[in-house]
């Protein structure tokens, strides 16, 4: 393109710069040119935010956000809209594919150290953005007015509740009413449709507009910025357009295929997408059987679960979301990429991806006692990860392993012995509860856990980190 | 009991946990008692068998309020003439919804407190199968306000309309012992008292007819989304085969 455009172009550049901005953001926004599976899903939220407005402006076409109507207007897109049935599979399928990606990307961010310097307010961008799609996600749950969204929201803004002083009125106030009414679905409806997606709108510019401000990261965590060739490129980097639209159109024609097969083959992909109890409408008169919040919620409501003080419980879940914010101030380790950090970093990372999976799942089922200190034992998990990857920021002294591996085992050992008064001794002095044994079984997840992370670095090898590489590895 | 008895019980318990759950609580038939129903959504005539039987059995109390006489007919293959003459008895349009003419307030008086569930989407919160145990498993208890109780739903409020169809059985139970010795009343078999109009094999496909009709009507789209998904899956296929070329063509430079 030459400097100057001609005709209706540089009429336009001349006024408002759309030739700046191509070039800007696209054909010569430099990108590392290693990008791998991973590096899909940022490309793939956006088409899922595009998926969700487009077919959201359909549905609010035809949806009535009444008490009396929305659950007959929803069947009414089902069955008498044309295509009203494919609009709505798209949005709630779109809904969860919306967490299924966003989770891989924040994942991505985390096995390539994506949100560190100077890619600090990025990161921060994208956990707005979560939370902003979080209560995107809770809000619209609640429009089908199904049993299950009813009773879901109940629970989940009866959480204020656990606040002291000022909790009952402030579910009061979200909900407009003293239980979960015309009104709430009123406001949920307007929040749902024009507050929170303006938001994440703007969000979403923000996190663009700062990635292209530094320049993406890469699997290999080396900045290409540093190698400049003669044309005063990077020499590591190729332009986003042409190189990465039509990478990412393969990409979103793949991940299309997916989110087919679930619209058209499993739209309420076994109740897990779509609760079977939401296809009763609302009855505040008849609980279900199982309230179980939407998947993308249940790792977080597990840590909830876990603490038995109703408002400990909703701390820790404010604080398993809360610490995500800090993560760039958390891992520090100048080593950004997983390719490079030490052994012990991958097993961590592995820990907690899986302890990630195990809290959503136990979240989806009925508390048992079992349940009930597994719950506990992974959210230890969940909050341990944080103090790992701080811990493996530098090389430290053995002191400082075994010092804090007793600190923090006698710590949590001693909140066991409070909380299920396990201070017993075959019952010897005291009665001891039911479930000591078990209680001491899953005691051995967070010990092993600790062995592992806390006490293994004694072998230099296992928590070395590798030599980064000056230019990215193809 | 010693103390590493304890231990290993726990052990067991951690690794049988799921079976252990899984198995108390299960209500006093095993499960498949009963078979399984096969929903075939191909199957013209069964479709429009049961929504026959729908109409006149269950249409009195059950609306299907979200679906439209019309939708049923158009996508069933009935033709308007035959469905006014022989489904729609309420003098209702051929594009109305198939509502009741029961008020809720005097079917909750009549019916033990409950408003008769809406058909077009109760069923696809408890399944079909859930339907068609329900349907099979009414037997003859006096001490109910109707004469009957249901296996599958216990003290049920509806009666069982499909009585002069099915005839009445009554259940027999046998005990059984559990691990620990307790007594349990586990039922074994249906016994017919009274016999019906129609044999059991023809009532098992009468209550099949209206389960797939019901499977049918809690989602209409299912007849066609299936056939469009293979089409739209065809198209993606044809179009990730073509952008993946391009992908790798505009690469060739990239080192």
């Amino acid at each position: 393109m030459s400097a100057e455009s001609q005709g209706l172009l540089g009429w336009i550049d001349a006024r408002f710069p759309l030739s700046k901005m191509w070039k800007k953001h696209l054909s010569e926004y430099y990108t590392p040119k290693n990008f791998n599976f991973w590096y899909f899903f940022g490309s793939l939220a956006l088409l899922v935010l595009i998926i969700q407005i487009l077919s959201g402006i359909f549905l609010t076409m035809h949806y009535k956000p009444d008490a009396e109507l929305a659950f007959a207007s929803v069947e009414h897109i089902m069955r008498d809209v044309n295509w009203g049935w494919l609009i709505r599979y798209m949005h709630s399928t779109g809904a969860s594919f919306f967490f299924i990606v966003v989770y891989l990307h924040m994942f991505r961010g985390l096995m390539y150290g994506s949100f560190k310097n100077p890619r600090e307010l990025i990161w921060i961008f994208g956990m707005l953005i979560y939370v902003a799609l979080m209560a995107e996600a809770f809000m619209g749950y609640l429009l089908p007015w199904g049993n299950m969204s009813y009773w879901g929201a109940q629970v989940i803004i009866n959480l204020f509740n656990t606040i002291p002083f000022v909790g009952e009125a402030i579910s009061e106030w979200i909900r407009g009413d003293f239980v979960i009414s015309d009104a709430t679905l009123n406001r949920f409806f307007s929040l749902h449709v024009i507050a929170v997606p303006l938001v994440l709108l703007g969000l979403v510019v923000g996190h663009i507009l700062a990635l292209h401000e530094v320049g993406s990261n890469n699997p290999d965590g080396v900045e290409i910025k540093k190698i400049k060739g003669t044309d005063g490129t990077p020499v590591d980097g190729i332009p986003f357009h042409p190189y990465y639209t039509v990478k990412d159109i393969f990409g979103a024609v793949v991940f299309l295929a997916i989110f087919s097969v679930v619209v058209f083959f499993v739209p309420e992909m076994y109740g897990y997408f779509l609760e079977h109890a939401n296809f009763d409408p609302a009855n505040p008169f008849n609980t279900p059987d199982h309230i179980a919040p939407i998947w993308y919620f249940t790792p977080f409501y597990t840590v909830l679960r876990a603490i038995p003080n109703p408002f400990g419980g909703f701390l820790a879940m404010g604080l398993a979301i809360v610490v995500l914010f800090f993560l760039p101030w958390i891992d520090r380790n100048p080593v950004k990429s997983i390719r490079y950090r030490s052994f012990l970093f991958k097993v961590n990372l592995i820990i907690f991806a899986i302890t990630f999976i195990i809290l959503g799942y136990l979240g989806l089922n009925p508390v048992t006692p079992l349940y009930q200190l597994l719950a506990l034992r992974f959210s230890e998990l969940y909050f341990l990860f944080f103090f790992v990857l701080w811990a493996y920021n530098k090389p430290r002294s053995m002191m400082f392993w075994i010092g804090s591996f007793i600190i923090i085992l006698s710590g949590f050992t001693l909140y066991d012995v409070y909380q299920s008064g396990a201070l017993c001794f075959y019952n010897m002095y005291v009665e001891c509860p039911d479930n000591i044994d078990l209680v001491w079984i899953t005691w051995l997840i967070p010990v092993v856990y600790l062995t592992i992370t806390l006490l293994l670095p004694f072998f230099n090898r296992l928590a070395s980190e590798k030599k980064v590489p000056a230019r990215v590895t193809l | 009991m010693k103390p590493y008895q304890n231990t290993l019980l726990a052990i067991m318990l951690v690794i049988c946990a799921g079976r252990v759950l899984g198995a108390v609580g299960v209500s006093d038939y095993s499960k498949g008692a009963f078979g399984k129903v096969n929903i075939d959504l191909s199957n013209k005539t069964s479709l429009q068998r049961g929504a026959k039987y729908f109409v006149n059995y269950c249409l009195s109390c059950h609306p299907a309020q979200h679906s439209r006489y019309k939708r049923v007919a158009d996508d069933l293959g009935i033709s308007e003439d035959l469905m006014k003459e022989n489904m729609i008895f309420t003098g209702q349009k051929f594009g109305d919804l198939m509502t009741v003419a029961i008020r809720p307030e005097d079917a909750k008086n009549w019916f033990l407190g409950i408003d008769p569930p809406d058909l077009s989407t109760h069923v696809r919160a408890i399944g079909p199968q859930a339907v068609y145990e329900y349907l099979k498993t009414f037997y003859i208890d006096n001490s109910r306000p109707f004469g009957v109780n249901n296996l599958h739903l216990p003290n049920t409020a509806m009666p069982h309309v499909l009585a002069d169809l099915q005839g009445l059985q009554k259940p027999v139970f046998h005990e059984k012992k559990d691990k620990s010795g307790k007594e349990h009343k586990v039922f074994a078999k249906f016994e017919m008292l009274q016999s019906g109009v129609l044999s059991e094999t023809e009532y098992e496909q009468v209550v099949t007819d209206i389960v797939n009709f019901l499977a049918y009507l809690s989602e209409p789209a299912q007849l066609v989304r299936k056939k469009i998904g293979i089409g739209v899956l065809l198209f993606l296929v044809v179009l990730g085969v073509i952008s993946y070329f391009m992908k790798k063509n505009y690469w060739k430079d990239v080192h």
